[in-house]
Parts: structure tokens; sequence; C-alpha cells
């Protein structure tokens, strides 16, 4: 009965950590004979563990929110021996515009076009969905393309680097193709350190073949024989997929000497990133393939023209390599058709935070950022109304709700003070406190700051103590007018990056959110109810059971009472550190963070 | 508190092998480091020793890379690794709780300390884990765990060490205190 089916386990770093090696188990032992593919994650992180069941008569079915306890369901519906459980399916042949897909309907997916539909260890598979066929077409179709005719049409796309500083390709290409030099190298910059975005990491867990198939074209393009693939050891899988990525197209001949039987040669190693966010840094990228500490370097001469071992080297992020192939095969003005005048293309966007549907969002640039949180992301989970979206990790700045209309453009974003950047976006409501968020941003700088420029390595040290001295209700408006004083300074001061982007989130904060800052320190209130310092935890005895869980987690023992007798519990003020386990653990909502 | 039990034994002819395979040139020192770690869980010092004393790589080098990345570390890890990952998915959305309940659970009272006394797990923090959708989010060794809350963090915990049949001291304090009181 199960002999013909055809079953899809999104098996990404996302699906295996909520559950779907279990889930896989379970069908295989329901379904013997149906055949297993294990595919990427296909972006919908809030439905994982998410199945795709193709019957006997050609059907499919997405199944999401999979586990051990409704899967029966799916599996009887699938002998036919019950109803199609309808809270659990995303879509299916028959019904492909449900609610819940529209979450994949609205987006544009081009750099994503092969992730989850694919098995991202099969080349094979990848070949059938038109995989390899734009660097077949570079280099022996019926009109061979010079590397000059492919950097020409990278520029018709107006591509610009999707790592966050979007630079256009083509003429970052061209740098390296103009330089003077027998090696040349090309650098796939897979060192996504900003917390809160896992754009790459999907795409060289789900679609390797794609970026290495983008890199194939980009060396070409600039005459790189030598290629490294800097990957973050932090995503074991990738670096697995990867690899065998490189292995399997080695031995197919796109890799290596005389590709396809051309006199391009190229051949890629991978480096495992050692976990410094500052290696994003292209200058600080280089020192580290070369065995030093991330730091960064003087520019000029840029990389361009003095790069890896003091080669002409071109770093690309991984979202821009995985568009090239795309545009090769459709052509430069398809690409360019999409998105602003000055933005052109679509943007991967890592969507979290408190936001009901989740997950990896491509959509065209010029939509507005209220379109991806609303429509898309299907707005706030919790019922509070969201408070702001922080773009760009460390580098960016938060928008807020009333600035929602913004496009997603690269100028635009940048006018409000934030950063286009990598795609991290992260919502929050109103339960959450902008100025623990700066400090927390400040917290990660001013630890990743490599130590080279003094008002980076000083200037962030200060922020992030004038930032925690407010938010533990110590501060004044004083301090308020130093950190505006130091951000300008810093960003001046420094010589990458990182120093130069480091004060955006306190910029922003203080800028659309100068309220929280003044709550803090002119009333010693937290607005959000987060920072430590300015809330109590009390019981509301009238709603307590009596029930002495919170007693049982409490880690400082600031609990007391007597079982069953609600009116004796009381959380001793003196002890409590305010971590707010108690109010996680209790069930009737009997105890008040404020 | 000491934990010397935990120091590795290091063997040259392994170290060895490693750098027959990764290189003698500088640039091998991240990759080397990186088999090191992988091999022992953090930086033995006489590896490191056997790197310097083999390669081309000199011991400034060699320490100012190891200093440098967030991957490595010097000291040795408990005989289980925990990872709480600290995103800034995971931070809003409570990630400091699942270190408040891991720690007393782990009978971990001082700030600096990162390793259970009995030498059980080790607890570390992580910039971001890449699961942002599902935070909080921790590993215990390579499981992850998500959409936790404290006590969430705990009871896996609890489990696990069940399972590798680990004492976790805190729970054996207040095991011990509630025998005291009744």
């Amino acid at each position: 009965m199960s002999g013909g089916l055809i079953i899809n386990v999104g098996e990404g770093t996302c699906g295996i950590a909520a559950g779907a090696p279990e889930v896989t188990e379970l069908l295989k032992k329901r379904f013997p004979d149906a055949t297993f593919t294990s595919v990427g994650c296909i972006g919908m992180c809030h439905q994982e563990v998410m199945v795709e069941i193709t019957n006997q008569d050609g059907k499919s079915y997405l199944w999401g929110n999979v586990s051990k306890k409704n899967l029966p369901k799916i599996v009887r519906f699938h002998r036919g021996e019950a109803d199609l459980p309808e809270q659990l399916l995303i879509k299916s042949t028959d019904n492909p515009d449900t609610e819940k897909s529209q979450y994949l309907i609205k987006q544009t997916r081009i750099a994503l076009r092969n992730v989850g539909e694919l098995n991202p260890t099969s080349m094979a598979q990848f070949q059938e969905r038109g995989g390899y066929l734009a660097i077949e077409k570079i280099l022996k179709g019926e009109k061979p393309m010079t590397p000059e005719d492919v950097i020409a049409e990278v520029k018709i796309a107006n591509i610009r680097g999707r790592g966050g500083a979007g630079f256009p390709a083509a003429i970052k290409w061209g740098f390296a193709r103009g330089a003077p030099g027998d090696v040349k190298y090309l650098v796939c910059n897979g060192d996504e350190g900003d917390p809160g975005a896992f754009m790459d990491r999907s795409l060289l867990e789900g679609d390797p073949h794609s970026v290495l198939e983008g890199m194939l074209i980009a060396a070409y393009a600039i005459g790189a024989s030598k290629g490294y693939a800097y990957i973050r050891a932090e995503y074991p899988l990738a670096v697995e997929y990867f690899g065998k990525a490189l292995e399997d197209a080695r031995s197919a001949g796109y890799l290596g000497k005389n590709i396809l039987g051309s006199d391009f040669s190229f051949d890629i190693k991978i480096k495992e990133g050692a976990g410094a966010f500052v290696c994003g840094e292209e200058t600080a990228l280089l020192s580290s393939i070369e065995g030093e500490r991330g730091m960064p370097r003087i520019r000029p001469p840029f990389p361009a023209i003095k790069g890896v071992f003091g080669h002409p080297t071109i770093i690309n992020n991984v979202e821009t390599l995985s568009n090239i192939p795309w545009i090769i095969n459709n052509g430069g003005s398809a690409y360019a058709e999409i998105g602003t005048d000055q933005s052109n293309g679509t943007k991967v966007f890592a969507l979290a935070g408190t936001i009901k549907r989740g997950g990896l969002v491509e959509v065209p640039m010029g939509m507005t950022i209220r379109h991806v949180l609303e429509d898309i992301g299907g707005g706030s989970p919790t019922g509070r109304p969201l408070k702001a979206v922080q773009l760009g990790g460390p580098s960016g700045g938060c928008i807020p709700e009333s600035m929602f209309d913004t496009l997603i453009d690269y100028d635009e974003i940048d006018a409000t003070g934030a950063i286009m950047g990598s795609g991290g976006m992260v919502v929050m409501d109103s339960k959450s406190c902008m100025v623990d968020l700066a400090r927390y941003f400040l917290e990660f700088t001013q630890l990743e700051s490599c130590g080279k420029c003094t008002f980076c390595r000083i200037g962030t040290t200060r922020m992030k103590e004038l930032l925690t001295k407010i938010c533990e209700g110590e501060g004044t408006m004083e301090d308020i007018e130093t950190l505006e004083e130091l951000a300008p300074n810093i960003k001046q001061a420094s010589l990458c990056g990182l120093g130069q982007t480091a004060p955006n989130p306190v910029q922003t904060t203080l800028k659309y959110f100068r309220d929280e800052y003044i709550a803090h320190v002119k009333d010693h209130r937290c607005p959000g109810g987060v920072c430590k310092g300015l809330i109590t935890h009390t019981i509301i005895q009238k709603d307590c059971t009596g029930c002495s869980i919170c007693e049982r987690y409490c880690p400082v023992d600031a609990i007391e009472g007597t079982l069953k007798k609600p009116d004796t519990w009381v959380i001793d003020q003196q002890i409590c550190i305010n971590c707010g386990m108690c109010v996680e653990v209790c069930n009737p909502d009997a105890i008040l963070a404020a | 508190m000491s934990n010397a039990s935990l120091e590795a034994t290091v063997d040259p002819a392994e170290v060895q092998g490693w750098i027959n395979n990764l290189g003698t040139e500088p640039s091998a020192a991240v990759p080397l480091l990186q088999a090191v770690q992988r091999a022992f869980g953090y930086l033995p010092r006489k590896a490191m020793d056997l790197i310097v004393a083999n390669t081309e790589i000199n011991a400034s080098q060699l320490f100012g890379v190891a200093t440098f990345y967030a991957q490595f570390r010097l000291d040795p890890v408990g005989r289980n690794l925990i990872k709480v990952c600290h995103g800034t998915a995971c931070h809003v959305q409570g990630a400091d709780r699942l270190n408040t309940s891991l720690r007393h659970i782990l009978g971990m009272k001082d700030e600096e300390e990162d390793t259970a006394s009995n030498g059980s797990y080790t607890v570390e923090d992580v910039a971001c884990i890449g699961c942002c959708s599902l935070a909080p989010v921790m590993l215990i060794g390579e499981q992850a765990f998500p959409n936790l809350k404290g006590a969430d963090a705990q009871r896996h915990l609890v489990k696990h060490a069940k399972t590798v049949g680990e004492i976790l001291p805190g729970q054996q304090d207040k095991d011990d205190e509630k025998g005291g009181k009744s």
C-alpha cells in the first residue's frame, strides 16, 4: 500500500532541532517501502518539523508542526483510514492556497529557489532543477561568454553585495579582473556572525551547489584559480554538505583542472571560521585565512588588488553568489526588473523574535517592512502590539512601528539610521526593552572588537558600561549625553565596519525610543519590564493556588509558603534576583513582574 | 575548585598526525588548533607546545590565535558540554533564564565558574547557532533543544544526566535540604 509514497522530510539544522530525525524514524517504520529524501529547510521555521508526502496518485501534501504525537493522524490519512487532518496541513495539490501557505506564496524566491526543494547532498537532483546550466552556458554554450561578458551581464542585473555593505558586485569583479597578477583568489564569505541571522546557513545547508556554481562563475569572471569557502564552525551541517558538494562537483568535472574541457581551472578549499564576528569584515577574514588573529587591515590596498597572501582577491557573500547562476540563466535584465531603481532583485531575511510565522523570507526589494512583518510573518503572536524591528544585527538599528512603511531598499533603510545588513530581522513587542537591547548589542561588539583601534576598543567598552548603568537604574541624563557624544567619535576613528557601525543600535534607540531611556533614568522604571534592577516580582495571592512549583524552580530560594495555602506565599525581595523563572512556571499567572 | 581530573593525556603521535595532514605553514594555525580542540574539547598546553616545536608556527602566533577566537578554550571542559545560544532572538526571548536555571541545578554559584564541581557539565554561552525561529535554544552535546523556558532547560538536563549517569550537584543540594526539613 505504501509502496509508491515519496516522503521528503526537512532536515536542516532547525528541522533537526525541532525533532525531524525522530519523525523520520517513525515514518520509516510505518511506511517501510516509501522513498525517503532528506531536504534542506524551506524556511518555514515556525512549522518545523515539516514533512511532504506524495501519494501514488501524484497528489502531494505538505504537513507542518509534525511531531511524534500527531504523526498517527497523518499516517492514517495516507493509508486511507481517516480524514485529512486539516490543522496540520500547510498545502496540498488540491488546496495550494491556504492561510498557512501565504507565507510561501507571497515570497519571490531567487536565491532560495532550491532550498527545501531538493536533497542538498544530491548533485543529480540539483541538475534536474537546472543546476550547472549557467556555467555550461558560459563555457560551452552556443555563444560562449568571455569573462567580460559575464561581468557585463551581472552589471545589468545591478546586484549589490548581500553581506551588508551593498557594494555593486560587478564593479568589484571589474577591479579584480583588471588587477595585475597570475594568481587570483575568490573567497566565499560564509562567516555569518550576526546574531539573529541564518540566511547563509540555510543556503549552504539547503542548496550548496548553487553557492558553488556562483563561485565558479565569479572565479571565471575575475580570473581566479583558487578559492576558499570560509564557513562558520558553528554550522557543522553546512561544512559537511558543502564539502560533499565540492567532492561531487570535482568528480563530475565542474571543479578542478580544465573545467568542462575548457582552459578554465579552479578549485576550492573550505576554511572553517573559529568564532570571531569581526572576520565577516573582508580584510579581517583575509588575516584569518592566513592563520593570524582576525584583525582588519588598512585599505587601500583593497583586497581586489592585494588580498589573500598578497594576491588579488574577491570576497563575495553566500547570498550574492547563489543569485549569480540565476542571473546568467535568466539574464541580467530579468533580475534588474525586480526591485527599486537603486536596489534591484530580492533580499533574503531571517525573520525571528516575537512574530507569528518566523523563518526565511525572500522578498523583492521595494516591499514595505510592514508587508514582510504582517502579511508574511503574520504579525504579533502574543496579542501585544509590535514595537520595533531590529535590522542588521549589531551593526544595524531599530526601526519603530511608526516607520514600518519604509521600503526595503538600501538607501531608504540607511535614511532611518538602520542598515539593510545581511538580513537579520528581529521583531519585538511591547514587552521588550530598547535600552536593554542596545546594551546587549554593545556587550556583543565590545566583546568582538579586535582591539586594534582605540576608539572601538575603549569606546564600545564605555558605551556598554553606561548602558549597563542605565539598565540598572543608576544612570543620569549626563550619561545619555555622553553616549551621544561617543557615538560619532567611535564611527569616525575606527578602521573597519565593526567600529564604524557599532554605535548604530544606541543611536537609533536614542532617536526613536528616547522616552524609554528617560524612564530608566528619571523614573527608575523599565517600561518593557525587562531590566532586572528596575523590576520586582510579587505573588498575587488571590490568583495563587499554593502549588509550590515556583519554590521548586527558584534558583535562590527566595519563595516560601505552605502547600495549598495561597495566602501564605511570598517572595523575599531581599533575596530575589528577578530572574523571572517563577513567572515562567506559574500556571495561574499569579506572579507579577513590574 | 580544581578540575585536574579533566586534564587530557596528549599523545605526541596523534598531534604529529594532524600536522602531517594539515601542514606546517603559518596558515595551518587555525585548522591545527581546531583539530586539537575537536579531540580534547580544549587546547592542552602540551599539544600547543608540540605544534610550536614541529611547525613553522611560533608560540606567539599560536597563542595569539588561540586567545583571539571564541571557539578555542584553554581550560578543560566537563564531561558534557552545554551551549546556550545568546543570539538576538534568544536574548529577547529570555536566554538568560536558561543560564540561571542550568547553573542553579549544576550548583555553580561563582560567576566565573563554567564547569560543575564534579566535572559533569560545562555551560558555555555561544553567539548564535542560527536557529533563531526556535529561540531560545540550547545544545547538550550535539542535540539541540528548541523553544525553551528556564524550567524546560532544567528538565532536559535532568533527563540527560539520568541517561548518561551524571550527578547534578545543585539537584543534590536541594534534595538534601528537603530531606533535612521534613
